[in-house]
């Protein structure tokens, strides 16, 4: 407010003493009795001087007008007055009027437009400093103080810039600029409310009490919200709109950068991650395989070369079995770990069921070569997406539960039927049934059957839950119940699509 | 080649498999050397008359693809590839590179000799077939110069598709194909890797060829891996 009135008390004088010493040449001419002209030119001289140092067109046009009625008052008969003899000085005055108040106008446009030009690059050179400092920026602290930096350069002000993490919710600390250009670290209050505010809003900027909010968006989500006080926000011009424009468009760029650059870094974490553990899993189960394929071999061939009625056949058949429950056993504990981490990656590829269902029962005729498995499949093909290799194993394990409850000579069915979005597979036996209060935890790990020694059976429990997880991660269903007329049946889904509805 | 003069190279680190190998050929009557690295094996390969190797894919010294690689440079001998059950990829990749057949750990002496003689039978067969216009395996004839099929000595209506999978098939009998193989071999090698159209193409088949297509005769899956069609 006072430099206005400093500016006006400098322009007046400017007038005073430009007009004055116009006047004062023109005397000196007409004393040495030159052309009047000259004294026509000085005047517009003197006009146009003035233009070019004060501001704005008012200055301009009013020396235009005091020059006209000087020259009047003091070098046209009659002197000293405002009359004229000579009625040819009227087109004098008006050529004198117009040329004064054009060159005023031009004088006056031309360097509002050499200012505006300064003002442009003034903002590009801004700009282009702040582009360079946020790309060596190497995280959100940084950007957020070189962003309240340029933005107390434009609007001189205490700014904060709020960051806001990948889900959207604002962070519990904030980068603030003070007045004296010191940067400081406050919590942030109303975090929620914040969240809230920013979610519901349309508009480039939200008005509070307080502050000017502008929020700072990416391709996909809001990154940031720069925050102004609200006296400052109110006077705020256009071109200062454009530049914290730019700015936040720049900080924007800066952030979702580091953003790609984190998850980059965090999915190479994955992977190196997803390695070792696969590289764990593999040399675990190859070292406990090895020696049990060895022992398989050896009691195998022992009982080749034993007779069926000499007890060392029994025992050499002992280990054999109890090699291979031992066996069944690790590849069930390796199976559930990988799919239990949720990390299992399922090699998931279109597979005809039949192919599936005869790879189980391949396994189940090695464990266990006179029991008969009965199997219906529609005439059709039934092609889903799955890890055939883990959908196999589903399938055995329900069959080798199934041939677990079940007297050996009792029926074990397969069937398998097509829904319009899902396979089900269904694999039925005349067994035991399951008891109603076994029924609900069936699937759950380590769960055995109640009232029996847990070692009658041989089970950990672990073959249900198993195929319950295999199940899950294809997006199917799995569940058990008893059938009319005795045994029970457990059917599990798969859908066609490959993914679940 | 009768199975007293087959020699047998068994490549395995692990000393009590490698043992119960050698016995079990042994036993059957074959001879064998056994070496627990990749280098000993090759200098046994190398000076030795060996008809046929068993391959562990984990050895200390050597990747067991690279073996496969090697060897097969200079050499059509069978290799049968011993590894653990979840090994697909490798087995697959193995299979690619130019082993014959795999074993899953654990197997039984009953299964190691019969892939064996499957695979000393399928060197000795392909060297008779090649002239052959027409191969069978069970009911099931294939006529190569008729481009016909014939189950139980009825000619079958199998489209030009169907067709070269099971010639691909009887060509390789006994040998576990994988299925990117047949893909590039039926399909062509610009088709890709898409596997929706073979499953279908075998059921197909299977359909003409296989009482229960769930419980094959003629064609097994090798799950995760590929197809084989039995040989007797």
């Amino acid at each position: 407010m006072k430099q206005k009135k400093l500016y006006v008390f400098r322009d007046i004088g400017l007038v005073t003493v430009l007009l004055a010493l116009a006047t004062a040449i023109g005397a000196v001419f007409q004393y040495f009795d030159f052309h009047q002209t000259n004294v026509v030119v000085v005047y517009i001289l003197s006009v146009l001087l003035i233009s070019r140092f004060t501001r704005g067109y008012f200055f301009g046009i009013l020396a235009s007008v005091i020059s006209l009625l000087l020259f009047n008052w003091f070098f046209t008969e009659p002197y000293f007055t405002l009359k004229v003899n000579d009625m040819t000085y009227s087109i004098t005055f008006a050529i004198m009027t117009l040329t004064s108040i054009l060159t005023s106008a031009l004088t006056t446009k031309v360097k509002k437009a050499a200012e505006d030009a300064k003002e442009r690059e003034n903002q590009s050179n801004a700009l282009y400093q702040l582009t360079n400092h946020l790309t060596d920026a190497e995280d959100v602290n940084a950007i957020a103080e070189i962003t309240v930096k340029s933005v107390s350069e434009v609007l001189v002000c205490p700014c904060a810039f709020i960051p806001f993490d990948e889900k959207g919710v604002p962070e519990s600390v904030f980068v603030q600029i003070k007045e004296d250009g010191g940067i400081v670290r406050r919590e942030l209050r109303g975090a929620d409310e914040l969240q809230r505010r920013m979610e519901q809003l349309h508009e480039s900027v939200e008005i509070t009490d307080r502050d000017y909010d502008f929020p700072i968006y990416g391709k996909s989500s809001i990154l940031a919200v720069l925050r102004i006080p609200k006296d400052v926000g109110e006077k705020i011009s256009a071109s200062q709109t454009r530049m914290l424009h730019s700015i936040m468009e720049s900080a924007a760029l800066a952030l979702e950068r580091l953003r790609s650059l984190q998850a980059q870094a965090k999915s190479n974490e994955e992977t190196t991650q997803e390695r070792y553990r696969a590289n764990l899993l593999r040399s675990i189960s190859h070292d406990i395989r090895t020696p049990l394929s060895g022992m398989m071999g050896t009691s195998e061939i022992l009982m080749s070369k034993t007779d069926k009625d000499d007890p060392r056949y029994g025992m050499a058949m002992d280990i054999y079995t109890d090699a291979l429950w031992l066996h069944g056993l690790v590849e069930n504990i390796l199976n559930l770990t990988k799919i239990q981490d949720g990390k299992l990656v399922l090699n998931k590829q279109p597979e005809a069921v039949e192919e599936v269902i005869e790879a189980a029962l391949a396994v189940m005729e090695k464990r266990m070569p006179d029991r008969s498995i009965q199997v219906e499949m529609p005439d059709s093909v039934v092609i889903a997406p799955m890890d055939a290799k883990l959908i196999s194993q589903v399938i055995v394990n329900l069959l080798d539960n199934a041939s677990k409850h079940t007297p050996s000579d009792a029926e074990i069915s397969i069937s398998v039927s097509v829904g319009e979005k899902n396979v089900y597979i269904t694999v039925s036996d005349r067994g035991c049934g399951i008891s109603e209060s076994d029924l609900p935890y069936i699937f759950q790990k380590f769960y055995t059957t109640a009232g029996r020694s847990p070692d009658s059976k041989r089970g950990v429990g672990l073959g249900l839950a198993i195929c319950q997880s295999i199940v899950d991660a294809h997006g199917g269903k799995i569940k058990a119940e008893n059938r009319e007329g005795g045994g029970a049946s457990f059917i599990f889904t798969l859908p066609i699509g490959g993914e679940s509805e | 080649m009768t199975e007293q003069s087959i020699t047998v190279l068994i490549v395995e680190d692990d000393i009590q498999i490698r043992n119960f190998i050698a016995y079990t050929l042994r036993q059957e009557g074959f001879s064998c050397f056994a070496e627990g690295s990749a280098q000993s094996a090759m200098s046994v390969l190398v000076t030795q008359k060996i008809d046929l190797m068993l391959l562990d894919l984990g050895l200390p010294d050597f990747d067991g693809m690279e073996v496969i690689k090697k060897v097969r440079t200079w050499s059509e001998i069978p290799i049968i590839v011993v590894s653990a059950r979840d090994q697909d990829r490798e087995k697959a990749g193995a299979l690619d590179a130019g082993a014959d057949d795999y074993l899953t750990k654990p197997f039984s002496a009953t299964e190691l000799t019969a892939r064996i003689r499957v695979a000393i039978r399928h060197i000795q067969m392909s060297a008779r077939n090649k002239a052959q216009p027409e191969l069978s395996v069970g009911d099931l004839v294939i006529n190569l110069e008729q481009r016909q099929v014939f189950l139980k000595g009825e000619a079958l209506h199998i489209t030009p598709l169907e067709y070269s999978l099971l010639s691909l098939l009887f060509k390789n009998a006994g040998k576990v194909l994988t299925t990117q193989y047949i893909i590039r071999e039926i399909y062509g090698v610009g088709y890709g890797t898409d596997t929706q159209a073979l499953r279908a193409l075998m059921a197909g088949l299977r359909r003409k060829i296989e009482p229960v297509p769930a419980k094959p005769r003629y064609i097994l899956t090798e799950i995760g891996v590929g197809y084989r069609l039995v040989s007797e």
